[in-house]
């Protein structure tokens, strides 16, 4: 790929990013309704009570930015959980299970997907 | 990886970091707003689970921090005498009317703040914060008669007396929390406005602990600016050396007490907290408290700490100043930007700090709060927490408003999900989103029927390039109830 593709696919990937993460962020109960009850989004939901709610509460932009208009691909909220990045500390096997990591990627697209009230 | 995703995959990756790139994003507190002087009250700017309800039942109060219920079930708010930005106006005692009249009980003198209230027995009892004179916990009586019980409490910093509440005991539990951020006193309190009033007041240990001498430089208060070093629980400018013993004594810093009502008598019950602002009893007898968490400012900056939900458990140290929910603040999430990684101050810890019930939003300001008991309420067992909401810039920076809402909590998981919120795009307090929704919850408790939770409003506190800015006349109590089961 020629460099000006290269930048073009990068600048459209930026772009992306930045329009993905232009709508509301506000998906909590009191907002959008309760989630769906399974046990791998109550799971989820405890491991990030636990890990991530204190930087991202409910998913909203705190001091740290708001992860539900963001349409990450589950391979990326793993590489960020586990490497961290920027000043989001890395979350180790050790800290954060495989099994809740999957848990943890289950709310997240829930949370994700629970729409507002009209 | 494909080929073919790597470039939009590390094109998507930079752009995540650029987004995550904390440093690049300007701060937008909840404080940092207008405000015309009006305030608006409408339920319908709060946003609850399906089934509840909201509505002011008073307005036009003054720094409200608590409420309590007499033996006929009505509600009583204190108003607290002082707020951060240094006002100070008459803390008082009111009882609510049905109608949302205010009728003055008691009125203290100018050491506020009034914290918080409890009712046991015939009486009410306050926790006077006693930024000017020390800390005590008053009992008034239905005539509005105040009397000390105890006195000269450690609490002329940055954090105050706080609480009380009532235990299955019958003791009265109350908490006194710290001079200091996190343990050096420095010149981000002579802009509380304490150092330069009382320059020698420190933290005290509730034991004795050993140093590691680790001592902070800043300039001097006076006009000379010459460099000082101040050491752990040490005055402002008096340094601490390795291995140097600190004599504890009670009362203390950072510590949750116990006094008996009628023998006066003052326990410890456990210590090194950093402001556990709010204290509840649970359904089960356990009692929990709210631990505010550290800011990103001062000598020894924290960055990112939550605020925590503890159970108390006797005789126990909490971690205050090496600690925060349980870990090391030498974790490298914790250091400040462009700071060095912390270090202890402690040189022997007096036990492994616990771990927490629950780890709360970074500069929520999490505060008073109470369990539900009644199934008609729902969520048994579960705690209500109002969250002041941030001050920043004052406490640190973040990318948007944190707290000004209800959280619930599940003690037994640690579960933490919204309550009440505001409605809008984003989060905030009423002021900065331009409606009438809930301001600055401080506190929240049920009533005795455990039907109503009753949530303390304290109010417009906006934040301004010189630090707080109070707008007394703007506090408000709030009762949330269930209309019917979803």
């Amino acid at each position: 790929m020629s460099c000006w593709a290269g930048f073009r696919t990068s600048a459209m990937a930026i772009l992306l990013a930045a329009l993905t993460a232009c709508g509301s962020a506000r998906r909590s109960e009191p907002i959008a309704g309760p989630l769906t009850n399974s046990d791998p989004v109550r799971r989820g939901a405890q491991v990030y009570s636990w890990h991530c709610q204190e930087c991202h509460p409910a998913g909203e932009t705190a001091i740290g930015p708001a992860l539900n208009n963001k349409p990450l691909p589950d391979f990326l909220i793993r590489f960020q959980v586990r490497r961290g990045l920027g000043a989001m500390p890395s979350f180790s096997k050790e800290k954060l299970s495989d099994e809740d990591l999957d848990n943890l990627i289950t709310y997240l697209k829930a949370l994700r997907h629970n729409a507002p009230h009209p | 990886m494909r080929p073919q995703l790597l470039r939009p995959t590390l094109s998507s990756l930079l752009a995540l970091s650029l987004a995550a790139c904390y440093a690049l994003h300007p701060p937008d507190g909840g404080g940092e707003t207008a405000f015309d002087g009006t305030r608006s009250f409408n339920p319908a700017d709060v946003a609850l689970p399906q089934g509840y309800r909201i509505e002011a039942v008073a307005t036009g109060l003054t720094f409200p921090t608590g409420v309590a219920f007499d033996a006929n079930g009505q509600a009583h708010v204190v108003e607290s005498g002082y707020a951060y930005g240094e006002v100070w106006t008459a803390p008082r005692l009111l009882r609510v009317e049905a109608s949302g009249r205010l009728v003055e009980l008691a009125r203290g003198g100018r050491n506020g703040p009034w914290n918080g209230v409890a009712a046991l027995g015939e009486h009410f009892y306050v926790a006077e914060g006693g930024e000017l004179e020390g800390g005590r916990i008053l009992r008034i009586s239905a005539a509005g008669d105040i009397q000390p019980l105890v006195a000269e409490l450690p609490s002329m910093g940055d954090h105050h007396t706080n609480g009380p509440v009532a235990g299955p005991d019958g003791k009265l539990y109350f908490s006194i929390g710290t001079a200091t951020n996190s343990g050096i006193v420095g010149l981000d309190n002579a802009k509380f406005g304490w150092l330069k009033r009382r320059p020698t007041f420190h933290d005290v240990p509730c034991a004795d602990v050993e140093l590691n001498g680790q001592n902070f430089t800043t300039p001097a208060l006076d006009a000379s600016g010459h460099p000082v070093q101040t050491g752990a629980f040490h005055p402002f400018g008096r340094a601490s050396r390795p291995g140097e013993q600190v004599q504890g004594q009670v009362p203390c810093s950072g510590a949750v007490f116990r006094l008996d009502p009628q023998h006066l008598r003052l326990q410890l019950v456990a210590w090194g907290f950093r402001n556990p602002f709010g204290l509840a009893f649970a359904p089960d007898g356990r009692l929990y408290v709210t631990e505010n968490g550290y800011d990103n400012r001062g000598s020894r900056p924290v960055w990112g700490a939550p605020d925590v939900l503890w159970t108390v458990r006797e005789g126990l140290w909490y971690g205050w100043p090496d600690h925060v929910a349980g870990e090391p603040l030498s974790l490298p999430r914790y250091r400040a930007p462009g700071q060095p990684e912390l270090q202890s101050l402690i040189a022997r810890p007096p036990n492994p700090p616990p771990k927490p019930t629950a780890r709360l939003g970074v500069h929520s300001s999490s505060s008073g709060f109470d369990f539900s008991r009644n199934p008609r309420f729902g969520q048994v067992g579960d705690a209500f927490i109002a969250q002041f909401g941030d001050l920043v810039p004052e406490t640190g920076k973040v990318l948007a408003p944190v707290g000004f809402k209800l959280v619930r909590v599940t003690p037994a998981s640690g579960r933490v999900e919204d309550f009440a919120v505001n409605r809008g795009a984003q989060n905030g307090p009423a002021s900065k989103l331009g409606h009438g929704g809930l301001e600055r919850p401080v506190a929240a408790r049920f009533d005795p029927s455990g039907e109503n939770l009753y949530v303390v409003d304290f109010g417009v506190m906006l934040v301004g390039p010189h630090g707080p800015e109070p707008k007394p006349g703007t506090g408000a109590l709030w009762r949330i109830w269930r209309e019917s089961e979803p």
